[in-house]
């Protein structure tokens, strides 16, 4: 079945974009993430113009974090002012992140600058998950006791504040930075950020693994929407059309992964999660080393 | 199918009552060419897989070798089209030098009855501007004739440039009707479509045909609403994707 698309101005299968949305939700729901890593590459993949791709992409993670930010709401597991530090920085960071964005659609660099930011962004992140879990797994075999959490240089900087929730006192500074980096990248690339957002919690910030997930959702879900609102005001590439198509494939995914994930462990599912961060950043890799089919693109002049 | 067999049936009345014309005192030149659009709007709503021009029409001779020849040429909205050519840079495929051509046509088809070098010499054809290779365009930027040839090569796997796909079916001896396809990404506006009349390698008459290609329905009212009120359209995709993720999930929430 055959729908138009109005923003992305093309046909694309209906039942293959709520494929997609399934199996994204479907891993999305397994491993606690907004997804949208994997979404943008895929729409890319099936010949969605890389601004569109983004633009939904970031609308679509805005759809698929809500109802987990209600949940862990609901069970207390939002630090708010953890996550206002986040959202602050995470504010300037899209920001900026979308004029960026729109000044390389104007250089015509759009594509590969996406694809670059998947590979060196998704290649660091998942080659350290792998590393660190890895590393957890051997650690609880050998059952060495593991500390709260270890005291970095940065946490000592100025202008430091206490975080009853996440049992931190530390500086404003390493979170406000952590935020802005997502925002830049959740606008360029068109995700959530959850994915680099959760370790960049756990292991700079130090934070409980209880409160990482609901706090990072907040930060995801706002973000997200301030990413989804400046693309449509400044780009013009939301595609509301393609969102709903993928959510709704997504939602339903997504609770088929969420009850296959509470089967799993932690530091297993970390494993997993680093593998699959990391074959999407290879894949991506490979498509800019090879010979391109087409060695010519055209595209509307800016 | 129906509405275009009635108006071919219609004209062709017209061609008839036109014939014993000339025999009376005041004569009244008949057409020696006649053509129509079964549509002369397209609607592009969000159900809309692509679809296809129908030009139809009769001519006074027969159609064939030694008497007429129709050739049929539609071209859509021009646009400036930017084609950039991928270099290797540091070992990664990256968009290098740009060439910028201005008043691209986004659609350009042409159908003929017979091969179009068999009906008109190059001087004509070049004069007419039929052929993908004879379209006037102004290349800026960088220089090389691949950046012509690979938006030409481009376009025309899009198939958004149609170069005598088929030839004008044609029947009756007088009777001709051509199908351009149009692929799902045609771009909407006004599209011309000139009917030539070709005897004896040259273009004796000639008319004009006008489409519009249109987005409709729900298609239509979110590509404008994204376009004349983007603040409201961003808060409206923010809520609308908000609503329908919390719905999903409480919907198809398991246990």
């Amino acid at each position: 079945m055959q729908v138009y698309l109005p923003i992305a101005e093309m046909s694309v299968d209906a039942l293959l974009l709520l494929g997609i949305g399934f199996t994204v939700g479907w891993l999305s729901g397994l491993f606690g993430i907004g997804g949208g890593f994997l979404l943008t590459p895929v729409l890319i993949l099936i010949g969605i113009p890389a601004p569109v791709a983004v633009g939904s992409g970031a609308n679509q993670t805005l759809g698929a974090s809500v109802s987990g930010l209600i949940a862990q709401w609901r069970r207390g597991n939002v630090d708010l002012r953890m996550g206002a530090v986040l959202l602050a920085g995470g504010f300037i960071g899209s920001l900026l992140g979308v004029q960026l964005f729109a000044w390389l659609r104007r250089a015509g660099q759009v594509d590969l600058a996406v694809a670059f930011f998947y590979v060196v962004v998704l290649g660091t992140v998942g080659a350290l998950m792998v590393r660190e879990s890895v590393s957890a797994i051997l650690r609880r075999r050998r059952a060495r006791p593991r500390r709260l959490h270890e005291h970095l240089w940065m946490h000592g900087l100025p202008f430091k504040m206490r975080f009853r929730k996440s049992r931190l006192y530390i500086s404003v500074i390493p979170p406000l930075a952590i935020g802005f980096g997502i925002g830049l990248l959740s606008a360029v690339m068109g995700v959530g950020g959850g994915f680099m957002l959760v370790p960049a919690m756990i292991y700079l910030l130090g934070m409980p693994t209880a409160v990482v997930i609901g706090t990072s959702l907040f930060q995801v879900v706002f973000v997200t929407a301030n990413v989804t609102f400046l693309q449509a005001i400044q780009v013009g590439s939301v595609d509301i059309v393609l969102t709903l198509l993928l959510l709704a494939g997504g939602v339903i995914g997504a609770q088929f992964g969420a009850a296959m994930g509470t089967r799993l462990r932690g530091e297993e599912t970390r494993v997993l999660l680093g593998a699959l961060v990391l074959a999407v950043a290879l894949a991506l890799l490979w498509d800019l080393l090879q010979v391109p089919g087409q060695l010519f693109v055209i595209g509307p002049a800016p | 199918m129906r509405r275009w067999a009635l108006r071919l049936l219609g004209l062709l009345a017209c061609l008839a009552v036109a014939a014993p014309a000339r025999a009376q005192a005041p004569p009244v030149a008949p057409p020696s060419l006649a053509a129509e659009l079964s549509v002369s709007r397209i609607e592009v709503t969000t159900a809309f897989t692509g679809g296809e021009i129908l030009v139809f029409g009769a001519t006074e001779r027969l159609i064939g070798a030694q008497g007429d020849e129709v050739v049929v040429q539609a071209s859509g909205p021009s646009t400036s089209m930017v084609v950039r050519q991928k270099v290797q840079m540091l070992g990664l495929w990256v968009n290098g030098p740009a060439a910028r051509f201005n008043r691209v046509p986004s659609y350009w088809a042409l159908a003929t009855t017979r091969p179009l070098t068999e009906l008109l010499d190059g001087v004509e054809r070049a004069d007419l501007r039929l052929g993908l290779e004879l379209m006037p365009l102004v290349q800026l930027g960088a220089r090389g004739a691949q950046f012509r040839s690979a938006l030409a090569g481009l376009k025309q796997e899009a198939g958004l440039w149609v170069d005598q796909a088929r030839p004008i079916a044609v029947s009756g001896g007088r009777l001709f009707h051509a199908r351009l396809p149009l692929p799902a990404t045609v771009a909407t506006g006004p599209y011309q479509v000139q009917v030539m009349l070709v005897r004896d390698g040259r273009v004796v008459a000639r008319q004009e045909l006008r489409l519009d290609v249109v987005r409709s329905g729900t298609a239509a009212w979110i590509a404008d609403v994204a376009r004349f009120q983007p603040v409201l359209y961003g808060l409206a995709c923010i809520v609308l994707a908000a609503l329908a993720g919390w719905l999903g999930s409480v919907l198809f929430r398991r246990g």
